[in-house]
């Protein structure tokens, strides 16, 4: 079919090289050259996913390496989920390009931060696009680079720096875990290749225990990628990057990465019951553990970095609980209205040029765009009925509950009243009410700006059709894979109710405790427990003291060791040698009599050893 | 017939040697380190004359042989205190230990 | 003891005296004439030896010649006057060390050294037998004598002569 599909990914990377090299002279036009190419690759992606429609799963691959019997190959994979992955990665980042084009305009930087961009969506197309593990890896790392990059480019302040290196270092955690998964399976299989490793999977070619062990080591990289506890820390700190980094990476791309490698690597957890187990209740942990978190924060793109924790959970909880449809129809619509609701964000910290809560309020008669379409988003990941985070929702919740994991489903469901009420939270205390900070000129922010949210709400909206219990067009694509047993339960009745039931409870108490101000706030009736969520659960405090500071102490031992013992006995020796030649430098002072009397010395010293020897010495 | 044998000249001739070398190796005037490698030569000549009478096979050769060592000795004699005249010129001095240049 | 044994020890006893005098003597000019006993008595121990030409020579070159020269090169270089030796007390024990131990050696290998009496009369028309052999057997080293004398009178005369340059300057 479609023979161009490699251009897919090259095109930002050529964006990424041309504003690299003409940047300086592009200026504010950097911005309609990475969009004009990155719309490229979606509608090649878009063309991509229609040809994959009832079509056949695409492979080419160029062999690579050879070593022995073993060829390392490179090439592209078109599946049906590889291609979803496709639309939604060019999509939220053509989107946000354009929105960035608005958003930056007056930065000094700003073709440098396109080409950024272009960089990151590069490498994860390219993630996307890898038709083995190998490959994945090495755009894997990239797309971690990528998200150094944008997270650190305000990198004249200090928060950001850290930011950047600490989602480095977070992740590259979990990237040791998917080294060790990837090496282990290619040593038990001997290829890289994904329908390989499948292939053998199914044949039992490789015991149970392997399976469990590398299906395991494989998601540690995606809790690192993925934003999934204990390594979920560097997801909210990266806040610091420019919101439509964050509306990119966090929303739609990177953090969907590890969701999208479990998804990939499937048939490998679908193996082993003890993986799905700890997939599952990492996700549940996750999803509640965050949505926790998120009530208390004050900081309006860390609500909405936890919320986004929060949904990674979920997609893992479904994923975990053999609900790979519910899992991917969750990353694309989590991926619609988390853009949107982080761009919404941008647009409103554009505005009022602060991120903290406490100071907004009364924004809705002032911002007529951004307003409604923020409610939009609110009520997607709220699950309100017949928006699109109702049905993916919905399905996880079915999933987990069919799948018999009665425990971790009762937490999703807390979890969704949770989400629901600090969503609304945020809602009304950013748009209701009266203005509490100083916002003198609060205007509307440009088209450009408002068009990328418009399309983005759109899609919050109607995003869910494509997979409602009565309509399963996801599931029917996504069912193509044969690598793949989906399965099909049934939904109960009372699951819609029960969720439904749930968000519009949570927004409720958020009405009565935000807006009527019926109920006592949450920080005043329980302060101390408000206190331990406002620190996140002390979690990073916890990370400082035992494996910061414990790397620390181990650090100067050694480096006092290092300093002192080894730089001592390497001293001695380089003293001792220097000692020796300062004396015989001395030697050297070009004194024609000291040489002679050096030389005629050691002839003496030679003839009495010859005399004394030879025995003349009587 | 001779009552003083070789060995006592050659101890003599070594005796001057010595003075000689401890002259060249620890004075500091130039012109001293040259009488004492002049002394040198001496000693060098008693030796030769020694064999020349008392050696294995004696001989009028080793007179001739102290004869050239004796011109050459002069000429070597001229030549080193035409050098230090020169360097004395440049440097205005004559002491050995400040003659270092060579170790740069 | 006889006369010539006697004569050698006085003739030996100067030669060290004077040499060991030199050694120790301030004066530049003192230690020279020290130096001149020291060459005189070895002419008189190459008569001992038969060597009756060479003497002569001895004392003409050595007493004469170079002791002159010696001494146009005190004064033509300005000095102190007195050599003062300030070499370091180390070097000064290197150097005895190394000459005793030197000493040492050839003293134990030469002491008893004795090829037996050669009955040679080198003595008889001894000036008569330096020129035959001179000027037969050795008579390419000879001439290749006068050429290094030759080389050495031309080479000390452009050392020591200064520079037209130098001059030039010098006389501004």
């Amino acid at each position: 079919m479609n023979p161009l599909i490699w251009i897919i990914p090259v095109l930002p990377l050529l964006s990424f090289v041309l504003l690299l090299l003409f940047g300086r002279r592009l200026k504010e036009a950097s911005a309609h050259v990475g969009a004009l190419l990155t719309l490229g690759s979606l509608v090649l992606s878009i063309v991509v996913l229609l040809n994959q429609w009832g079509g056949e799963p695409v492979k080419e691959t160029l062999s690579w390496l050879t070593f022995g019997e073993t060829t390392l190959s490179a090439g592209y994979l078109v599946n049906p989920l590889n291609a979803l992955m496709l639309v939604i990665v060019s999509l939220v980042s053509f989107l946000v390009q354009v929105y960035s084009g608005g958003y930056m305009h007056d930065d000094d930087r700003f073709p440098i931060f396109f080409a950024y961009l272009g960089l990151f969506t590069f490498a994860m197309l390219g993630l996307v696009l890898s038709p083995n593990l190998l490959q994945l890896y090495v755009f894997w790392e990239l797309v971690g680079v990528g998200s150094f990059l944008l997270i650190g480019y305000y990198f004249y302040k200090r928060e950001a720096r850290s930011a950047a290196k600490k989602a480095f270092i977070m992740t590259r955690i979990g990237d040791v875990g998917l080294f060790i998964g990837m090496i282990l399976l290619f040593w038990q299989v001997g290829s890289f290749e994904f329908d390989e490793i499948f292939a053998a999977v199914e044949a039992g070619e490789i015991s149970e225990g392997w399976i469990t062990l590398t299906a395991i080591l494989i998601f540690v990289g995606a809790i690192g990628k993925s934003g999934q506890f204990p390594l979920h820390t560097w997801l909210p700190d990266a806040m610091e990057g420019p919101t439509p980094v964050s509306a990119l990476i966090h929303a739609a791309t990177m953090v969907a990465a590890g969701v999208y490698l479990v998804a990939a690597m499937f048939p490998l957890f679908q193996a082993s019951e003890a993986a799905l187990t700890t997939v599952a209740v990492v996700g549940g942990f996750t999803a509640i553990f965050a949505a926790t978190i998120g009530l208390a924060q004050a900081d309006i793109k860390r609500v909405l970095a936890y919320s986004t924790v929060s949904q990674l959970g979920y997609m893992m909880l479904a994923l975990g609980s053999s609900g790979y449809v519910a899992g991917v129809f969750h990353l694309t619509t989590h991926a619609f209205f988390k853009a949107l609701l982080f761009l919404a964000a941008g647009s409103v910290i554009h505005a009022v040029h602060t991120q903290n809560i406490h100071e907004m309020g009364g924004l809705w008669k002032k911002m007529k765009w951004t307003a409604p379409l923020f409610l939009i988003g609110a009520m997607a990941i709220s699950g309100v009925p017949g928006l699109s985070g109702f049905f993916s929702k919905d399905e996880i919740l079915a999933a987990t509950y069919a799948d018999g994991r009665f425990g971790l489903f009762w937490i999703a469901v807390i979890a969704a009243f949770l989400t629901a009420f600090y969503m609304f939270r945020l809602f009304f205390l950013v748009f209701t009410g009266e203005s509490r900070g100083i916002q003198e000129k609060v205007k509307e922010s440009p088209v450009s700006m408002t068009f990328p949210m418009i399309v983005l709400g759109i899609l919050a909206l109607i995003g869910g059709l494509i997979n409602t219990p009565f309509a399963t067009y996801l599931s029917d694509f996504l069912a193509q894979n044969e690598a793949l047993e989906i399965h099909h339960h049934e939904t109960r009745w009372w699951i819609p109710v029960v969720a439904t039931g749930v968000s519009l409870l949570g927004i409720l108490m958020a009405w009565l405790v935000y807006v009527k101000k019926k109920v006592t706030r949450f920080s005043e009736s329980a302060p101390d427990l408000h206190y331990i969520l406002l620190n996140k659960y002390f979690i990073d405090e916890t990370y400082d003291y035992s494996f910061v500071k414990g790397t620390r102490a181990l650090s100067y031992f050694w480096y006092y060791i290092d300093r002192f013992v080894v730089e001592g006995l390497v001293g001695l020796v380089t003293g001792i040698v220097g000692w020796f030649s300062k004396i015989g430098s001395r030697f050297q002072n070009g004194q024609v009599q000291l040489y002679s009397s050096v030389a005629f010395a050691g002839m003496a010293i030679l003839l009495l050893v010859v005399a004394w020897i030879g025995g003349y010495l009587t | 017939m001779s009552s003083v044998p070789l060995s006592v000249y050659l101890v003599l001739a070594l005796i001057l040697f010595c003075i000689g070398l401890f002259g060249a190796l620890t004075k500091r005037n130039a012109v001293i380190v040259l009488i004492s490698i002049e002394l040198m030569l001496n000693a060098v000549n008693i030796n030769l004359v020694a064999f020349a009478k008392y050696g294995i096979n004696p001989g009028i050769t080793g007179q001739i042989f102290s004869l050239f060592t004796i011109t050459v000795a002069a000429a070597e004699a001229a030549v080193g205190l035409a050098i230090l005249i020169a360097l004395y010129r440049n440097r205005k001095t004559v002491n050995v230990d400040e003659m270092d240049i060579m170790k740069h | 003891m006889n006369g010539e044994l006697i004569v050698f020890f006085i003739l030996a006893l100067v030669a060290i005296g004077s040499g060991i005098l030199m050694l120790n003597l301030t004066k530049v000019v003192h230690m020279v004439i020290a130096l001149v006993f020291t060459f005189l008595s070895i002419a008189g121990l190459y008569v001992m030896l038969s060597a009756e030409f060479l003497a002569f020579v001895q004392i003409l070159i050595y007493s004469g010649a170079i002791t002159i020269i010696m001494l146009f090169g005190i004064m033509l270089t300005r000095h102190s006057d007195r050599t003062e030796s300030k070499i370091g007390v180390p070097r000064t024990v290197l150097v005895l060390g190394g000459i005793v131990a030197f000493f040492l050696v050839m003293f134990f290998q030469i002491n008893d050294l004795s090829f037996g009496e050669q009955a040679t009369v080198l003595h008889v028309d001894n000036t008569e037998k330096i020129g035959v052999e001179l000027y037969s057997k050795f008579v390419i080293p000879f001439e290749l004598t006068s050429v290094l004398l030759l080389v050495a009178l031309v080479g000390a005369i452009v050392l020591a002569k200064r520079d037209d340059e130098e001059e030039a300057k010098d006389n501004e």
